[in-house]
Parts: C-alpha cells; structure tokens; sequence
C-alpha cells in the first residue's frame, strides 16, 4: 500500500482548500441564521430601539426644519406602521411620504385573449427566476472551483490546470446564460407594465430608490463579469494577477448577492410588508421597506438553493457527456466534473431545510394565518408534494454517493451498510409523507373507525415530520463521512477513540431526535415548536463534528487504491438528472406557494388583487404549469450550453489534450 | 438442487406455514404485547433471514429484490391493521419501491446481477422462464383490465357526523328543554374543586359528591356494559358495535362537548340522532326510557367527574358579538 497522494485528497475533496472552506462557509452561514432560529425576538428589539432613535431624530430634524419654514406650511401627517413596533411594543410612527395604496378597478389591467395575465406573469417571473439562480450559482462555484486550484498549484499542477479550466468552462456557460437572464428579466418587466399596470404603479413609488439602485448594480455586476471572463487568460500568470482575479470572482458574487437581495425585497415586501402604514402610505424610511420581516430568511433560502439548483444543472449536463462519451479520457474528465457538482450541491442541500424552517417560523410571526394557510389549510397538499419531492432529492443524493463509494477500492468495507440505511432513508420518508387528512372512501373510513388510523395516523403531525427528516439528513451526512473515508486506510494512533467519537455522536444524535419526537407527542403545541431547535442542532453536530473528527482521522493515511474515474455506473449517472429536474420542479413549486399564500392580495392586507384572476389554482393545474415551466426552462437550459459548447468545438480541435488527464490516472 | 430455487421454495413454504398456521395464533381478539401481528411479521422476516444467512442459499439478487418487495407488500396490504385506504396504500407501496430499487441499484455489480436473470429470460436462455413470464404476462394484463371496468358499487360518499349539531330545543318526559339555555342542576361548583375527592368515602359530607356517587351507582348499572368500568368505551360490549361506543377519556368526546348535548344525546340515543349521522348510527339507546331526567343529569355529571374532564361552557364573547 502506499501513502495516500495529494492527488487522492484533492479527488476526494480532501485537499486543506476543499476542506477548510465549505465548513468556514457553513459556519459562517451557522453564525448568520442562528440568532434568526433562536433568538430573534431579542435581534428585533435591538433593531427596534435603533429605528426608534432614528425616529427621534427625524421628528427632531422636521420639528427643525418646520420651525425654518415658518408657520402656514402644512403639517407633517404622522402615521403607523403595520409591522414595526418600538421597544415598549407600541407600533411605530413615521411621516406619511407617499400616496395611499390604489383601489385598483377594471381599468388597471390588461390582458391578452389567449391566456389570464396571471399565467403570462406567472411563466415570465419563473423562467427569470430560474435563469437568476442559475447566474447567481455559477460565480460561486467558479469562485470555490478557481480558489482551489490556486491552492492545489503547487502541489498538483496537473489538478490545479483541470480545476481552472472547469471553472473558465462553468464561466463561458454561464455568460450565455447571464445575457439570456437579462433578456428574460427585461420581458417580466414589461409584463409587469403592461398587464398590471396598477400594481406596478404602486410598486414603483415606493421601490423607485431600489428600482435605480438595482439597474445600477446590474451594470457593476455586468462590468465585473466581463472582466473576470475576459481577463482570464491574461490575468492566469500564475501570482498575483491570479489571486487578484480570484478575488474579483468574491466581488462579482458579491455584487451578485446584493443583485438579489434588492429584488428579494419586492417579493418579501409584497408577502409581509413593512415601512408603510395600513393605508399603504410610504412612511419614508427605505430601509424598512427593503428589509421587511421575510427580507432575511428568503434571502438565505435562495442562495442555498441557488447553490442546489446550479450543482443540478452542472451535474447534468457533465452527467450528458458522460453518457456520451467517446473515449476514456473525456468520460473520466465529466465522471470527476459530474462530482465536483455533486459535492457542492449535496452540501447545500443538507442545509436547506433548516432556512426552509426559519422562513416558515418567521410567516408564522408575521400573520399565523398565513402560516396555517401554507401549511394547514388550502396549500397543504401542495406542501405534501413538497414532501414527496425532497425524499426523492434525499433518495437521488444517496444513491448517487451509495454508487460512487462503489467504485472506490476499500469501499466494501461500508457498502453493506448501505442498504440498511436505505431502509432508514425509506422507514423515514413514509413517515414524513404520511398526510394528516387522507384521501379515502366511506368504505374505508369506515374500516378504520375514523379519520385517523389508529397506527399510522400518529405520523401526520409535526413531530413525526421533523423526527423523520432529521434522522434523513443524518443518515445522508453519515453516508457522506463513510464516502469520504471509503479508500482510506486509517493511520493516526487514535484511530479507535476518534471512530468511537463519530459513533457516539451519530448514536447520541439519532437517540436525541427519536426521544424529542417522542416527548413531542406529550406537550402542548406551543412548547412542541421549541423541539426542533435541539432536533436540528442534533443534525447539525453530526455534520460539523462527524466531519471535522473524520478529516482529522486521515491524517497520514494510507490509501487502499485509487478511484477509478470514468467508471461511474448509469445509474448513479441518471440520479444526477433525477436531482435537477426533481429540484427544478421543486423550486417552481415553492415559489408559487410562497407567492399564492397572499390569495387575493397584491400586498398583503393593503392592495387588493381586483383583477379576474384573483383566485387560487387547483392542485392540478398548478402542478400543470409546474411541469410547464421546467420542460420550458430546460429547453432553454440545452440551447444554452448548446451556444457555449459552440467555440468550445474549436478548441478542442486545436489541441485534442485540451482536457488534461485526471491525476488518478497519471502514475 | 440451485440454491436460489431452494430458497424460494423455502421461503414459499415458510410463508404458507406462517401465514395459515401462526398468523391466526398471533392474532387474538386481544392482542397482548408479545402475541400481536407485528411481532408475527418480525418473526417472519427473522425466518427469511437465519434460512437465507444460516445455510448459505445466497439467493440472486432479483430474488432477493423480490423478497424485500413481497415483504413490504406483505406489511402494508395484511399486517397493518386496519387497513390503510387506498390513496395511502398505493403512496406506501410506491415508496418501498423506490427503496427496493435503491437496494438493487446499490453499485453496478447488484445492478447487474438483478438484471441478468431478467435479460436471460428475455433473450431465451431461460427457456421454460421465458414460456411461463410471456404467457402469464398478457393473462396478468388481462386480468387487471377485468379488474379495472367491472363495475363495482361505492357506498355512496355521506360523511358521518360524530357529533351532530343538536336541536335548539328537546322534549324529555313531557318537558321541553331549550338546549343554549339548560345547565346541569347537580353542578354545584362550576369549577370542580371537589373532584380530587374520592366520593365513596365522604360522599355523605359534600352534596356535590353525592350526587356524584349516585351518577356512578347509575352508570355502573346501565352503561358501563358498554363504555367500559373506566368509561374509556372499552365495555364488555363494546366490541359488537360499530362505530364502537364513545371513549369519555379522549378528549374528542365529552371534553368538547357542553353538559346540554350530553343530555340532548343521552336521553334521545342513536334513534333520536339527525340524518347527518348516517351511514351507520349509534345503537344507544334512548335513555329517556329508562332514566329520570335527574338520573340523567347525575350520570353526566360523574362521567365529567370521573375523567377530570371540564364541560364546554357557552362562549359569552361570541354571544355578545353575535
């Protein structure tokens, strides 16, 4: 046996780059959504003793300027706002800036004969959205992809070239898809204008500050991203140049998270507004309006699925040639990209969730009916097709890892495990899926005595769900530690004490998410929520201490032989795909959710939706334009790499070695 | 002998003797902790797995697919009792084939060792195979079709009502009694300070608990035959009826119920009850027939009494706002 290799570590995402930085990402992340899980209510007061400071001084300031302009100038009305509250509780004043919300009538919208405007609109957001995430994603990858090459440079300059190209070519993808993102951003914008010209009125004047400020970003974002792309070559000197274009993929992505985050407001704003008063009267602080009480938690929401999603689209389209490859080196090049994309997606799926149950607990605060509504009333079902499509996220990421730990010399020695912990992973799901009102015949009901079954009936509440996922994204985290050791031959002295570690914590972990799942049952619901908190933390220490423990365990270890790349099966291949249409599907299926639970509003509680299609979409004709939508998206999607796969034809003809040989395969 | 085909005949066997020998042992009018059909069910899976482990069989894999599969099916469609309704059934099932396909597609190697013996029957090299799955597959089909268009009859869908909205007045002997406005006159203390006192004892002290005790005395005598001597709906009886009769302990029942519906439905029983609470009604009888109207009352007040559960009182909110 020999020593285990650079190369081996940088394959398997060992390397100090690829280790250190997801878990500094996630732990800066940690730091970021823990106060908003736990403790928000004291981060809103602090906020709030900040705006009402803010308030004094502005009372004090037109007091001033009133006293200035002499008696005869009419008075500064004073109003309150609808979400904002001082420290004592009392809900904020502010001075009326803006006219009050429309009562929007016949003459405010416009459609065209073939279809409801709302389904025009609908499809436009979508695909923006869609292709947003999709730009959004790429930088980040390039940014880690880039960064890791730099690191693994000096070590390994045959791995360091592959990790560089990766990222130019993710880049050349991506600069398609930015110009088409604009172009379908530019078409949502109008039908926003054209057919609701109202609400889009109403938007414009209080948003007009953000609406300048975001055009103004995109031009930033644009210039970035061209000379990021552009300078790649010339800046590739190997120095300085390099780390300095490196770190304008942290600004591009910056500036890209701003981009966002502006747009955010309008959609959290029209969700859960803030900053106006019940009239809808612009209460002249922008920030209060740009930061409304969803503002956060969807933010988060969508980078992390930002990441997911474009870990999909990149694993799929490595996973297409892959399939088509025509010689070994090209198959073993697109088996190493397609998990290269798996790993960043697999990392951003486990903490997805979690920012899922912060935005749920925080709708909750904002109105508790809109949170029944989401989850209990007309949009529950589509909340159990949410269930359904995440188990089959959870079912495609372990098969994906259960089949390439298979290829692994020295994996053997935890593939038999493997079925057992499908048969978790299952056990689990048909607990997190088991509905809490079932569709039956009177037949039926009648042989179970009632609604509920006696047995299986215990499953449809919260605390059977929530134990049940916990224990999914433990069993995927394990599989995960087990991937990452499978050709290791474990050398350091305390080889025996840190594996007991990794168990207890795992045994500790699942044990803790079972009792509370249990105990749950005996509270009340209002101490029942406050379970989740250490049934997540639970998860969470097995990611962060399971890992940290394992990578230290692999300290001069030995390895029991390569992997051999290009030698995926078909079926861990076709998982990849599973995972991106799944999570396409997925994503269109939330973001109507999120954005029907206003029902007939436009903005919550103060405009009213007035037009023909304020009405909410059966299950079915939902799902219809779910479907729709991501069939559309992903014609797009091929045309898309299709046009950047156009100059890339030419290269290759210039120089067939172009894809440089995996390091596995080198010695 | 091919130990594969050794192993399906063993675990068929085994089945049959499970299935019609022990099943009906593990599968009492009461089921006890160790003598119940999911013990039954591990019992059978132990079997599968010490004959497979124990004598080396190493089924193929598709067999091996086809056990785990047949075992879930197994579960949901005879084990698990009651039945789950169909909706459940197809989701479970789907599910367990999701897993059983996660089993198999593991890593290419169990992939294709399922495969195999599939693609040899397809491409002829299991001839006598390929004869049997080619001719029971269009019979299968054929079947399904049958199963699928002929006509069955649905109860028709009318959702029972539990507890049905009472009348705003009833009429027990000879008595109208307006239902929003009647309380129970034995209910000396609104908030039940007496009922952590055991009434047997000082009955003779406190008014409230005699009544109380005379409550239980009628109880005892008239319905605990079939809502059980600790009114969980359990009584000897219990069994014969269907819906079953009604569980004072859950708080589904009495817990939400005011004093007033408790009399309504004690003294009218299931006869007396609205169409709403059809398809099947209650076979209680109505107790106007056999108890004063005191006795009534009494027996409702223990009943509350007995289970440390409080009677729904008239929301004076909603009144005023109405």
């Amino acid at each position: 046996m020999r020593r285990s290799t650079k190369e081996d570590k940088a394959m398997l995402g060992k390397s100090r780059g690829l280790n250190i930085l997801p878990i500094a990402l996630f732990l800066a992340f940690v730091t970021y959504a823990m106060p908003g899980l736990v403790g928000d209510a004291s981060a809103k007061e602090a906020f709030a003793e900040q705006v009402f400071a803010e308030q004094a001084f502005a009372k004090e300031v037109m007091a001033e300027e009133e006293a200035a302009e002499g008696e005869g100038e009419p008075e500064i009305e004073w109003s309150q706002d609808v979400f904002y509250k001082d420290f004592e509780g009392n809900p904020l004043k502010g001075p009326v800036s803006g006219a009050p919300a429309p009562e929007l009538g016949e003459n405010d919208y416009n459609n065209y004969e073939f279809a409801p405007s709302r389904i025009i609109l609908w499809i436009a957001n979508q695909q923006h959205l869609y292709f947003g995430s999709f730009v959004l994603a790429v930088p980040i990858f390039c940014m880690l992809i880039e960064f890791v090459g730099i690191r693994t440079r000096d070590s390994d300059p045959v791995m360091s070239e592959k990790y560089d190209r990766l990222a130019h070519d993710l880049m050349k993808v991506s600069l398609t898809a930015y110009s088409w993102t604009a172009i379908l951003g530019g078409v949502l914008l109008f039908t926003f204008i054209t057919l609701f010209p109202g609400f889009f009125k109403y938007m414009a004047t209080i948003f007009r500050p953000v609406m300048h400020v975001y055009a103004l970003m995109f031009l930033a974002e644009s210039g970035v991203l061209y000379v990021y792309y552009y300078g790649w070559d010339k800046m590739n000197d190997g120095g300085f140049l390099k780390w300095v274009h490196c770190s304008i993929s942290v600004l591009l992505n910056l500036i890209g998270t701003v981009l966002m985050y502006l747009a955010n407001s309008w959609a959290t704003f029209m969700q859960a507004p803030g900053g106006i008063d019940e009239q809808g009267r612009f209460l002249g602080n922008i920030w209060h309006v740009i930061h409304s009480t969803l503002w956060n938690p969807v933010g988060i929401h969508r980078i992390l699925g930002n990441i997911v999603f474009g870990g999909g689209i990149v694993g799929s389209y490595a996973a297409y040639h892959y399939l088509t490859a025509r010689n070994d080196e090209e198959r073993a090049h697109y088996d190493w990209v397609c998990y290269i994309a798996m790993f960043i997606c697999i990392f951003g799926l486990i903490p997805l969730p979690f920012a899922g149950y912060w935005l749920m607990k925080e709708v909750y605060a904002f109105r508790q009916q809109m949170g029944i509504t989401l989850m209990g009333g007309i949009m529950a079902w589509l909340f159990i097709i949410q269930a359904v499509m995440i188990g089959l996220l959870f079912f495609g990421a372990n098969s994906y890892l259960h089949n390439s730990m298979s290829r692994v010399q020295g994996s053997q020695r935890y593939m038999k495990y493997c079925k057992y912990m499908v048969l978790l992973l299952i056990v689990c799901f048909t607990m997190w899926m088991t509905p809490h009102t079932i569709v039956m015949t009177p037949a039926e009901l009648k042989e179970m005595g009632g609604a509920q079954h006696p047995i299986v009936g215990h499953f449809g509440v919260m605390s059977a769900k929530n134990t049940a996922v916990n224990l999914m994204i433990t069993c995927t985290i394990l599989c995960f530690l087990l991937y990452q050791r499978s050709n290791k031959k474990i050398t350091v002295p305390w080889a025996t004490v840190g594996n007991c570690w990794i168990t207890a914590i795992f045994i500790g972990a699942a044990c803790n998410i079972v009792f509370l799942g249990v105990y749950g049952y005996f509270l009340p619901a209002n101490q029942r929520v406050g379970l989740s908190v250490p049934q997540v933390t639970s998860t969470l220490t097995t990611l962060f201490a399971g890992t940290a423990i394992n990578i230290s365990m692999f300290k001069d270890s030995e390895s029991m032989g390569d992997i051999k790349w290009g030698t995926q099966s078909k079926v861990g291949t076709y998982a990849i795909f599973l995972l991106a249409i799944s999570f396409t599907w997925l994503m269109g299926l939330m973001g109507y959710i999120r954005s029907a639970v206003r029902l007939f509003w436009h903005v919550t509680e103060v405009l009213r939706d007035n037009s023909v299609d304020a009405y909410t979409l059966t299950i079915g004709e939902a799902g219809k334009m779910l479907t729709f939508n991501t069939l559309f998206v992903w014609v797009q999607f091929v045309i898309v790499f299709w046009v950047a796969s156009l100059t890339a034809k030419k290269g290759e003809a210039k120089a067939p070695d172009a894809v440089p040989v995996p390091a596995q395969q080198q010695q | 002998m091919n130990k594969s085909f050794l192993s399906l005949i063993l675990a068929v066997a085994g089945w049959a003797v499970f299935h019609f020998g022990l099943f009906p042992i593990f599968t009492p009018a009461e089921p006890g902790m160790l003598i119940n059909r999911y013990v039954y069910f591990l019992l059978f899976c132990f079997y599968l797995i010490i004959v497979n482990v124990g004598m080396k069989l190493k089924p193929a894999m598709a067999l091996r697919a086809l056990y785990v599969w047949m075992l879930g099916f197994y579960f949901y469609d005879h084990i698990l009792s009651p039945h789950v309704p169909w909706t459940l059934f197809i989701t479970y099932m789907m599910l367990w084939t999701i897993g059983t396909f996660l089993y198999i597609s593991q890593d290419p190697v169990t992939f294709r060792e399922f495969r195999a013996p599939i693609v040899k029957t397809i491409i002829g090299e299991y001839k006598l195979a390929r004869i049997v799955a080619f001719s029971v597959l269009p019979v299968l089909v054929g079947w399904a079709t049958y199963q699928s268009i002929y006509p069955s009859f649905a109860e028709p869908v009318e959702l029972r009502t539990v507890h049905p909205a009472p009348p705003a007045s009833t009429k027990v002997h000879g008595k109208t009694y307006m239902l929003e406005k009647i309380s129970n006159p034995f209910r000396i203390d609104e908030q039940d300070n007496y009922k952590d006192s055991f009434p047997f004892l000082d009955a003779d002290k406190q008014e409230y608990m005699k009544f109380v005790t005379e409550g239980g005395t009628i109880f005892f005598q008239n319905c605990h035959y079939c809502h059980g001597d600790q009114l969980n709906g359990l009584g000897m009886f219990a069994h014969a009826f269907n819906p079953t009769p009604a569980n004072f302990i859950d708080p589904g029942t009495i817990a939400m119920l005011q004093e007033s519906f408790l009399f309504w439905r004690v003294s009218k029983g299931g006869p007396g009850l609205p169409n709403e609470s059809t398809p099947w009604s209650s076979a209680m009888p109505p107790w106007e027939e056999h108890l004063t109207t005191d006795e009534i009352w009494k027996v409702i007040l223990f009943e509350y009494w007995y289970t440390g559960w409080h009677p729904r009182t008239f929301d004076d909110e909603s009144a005023v706002g109405e």
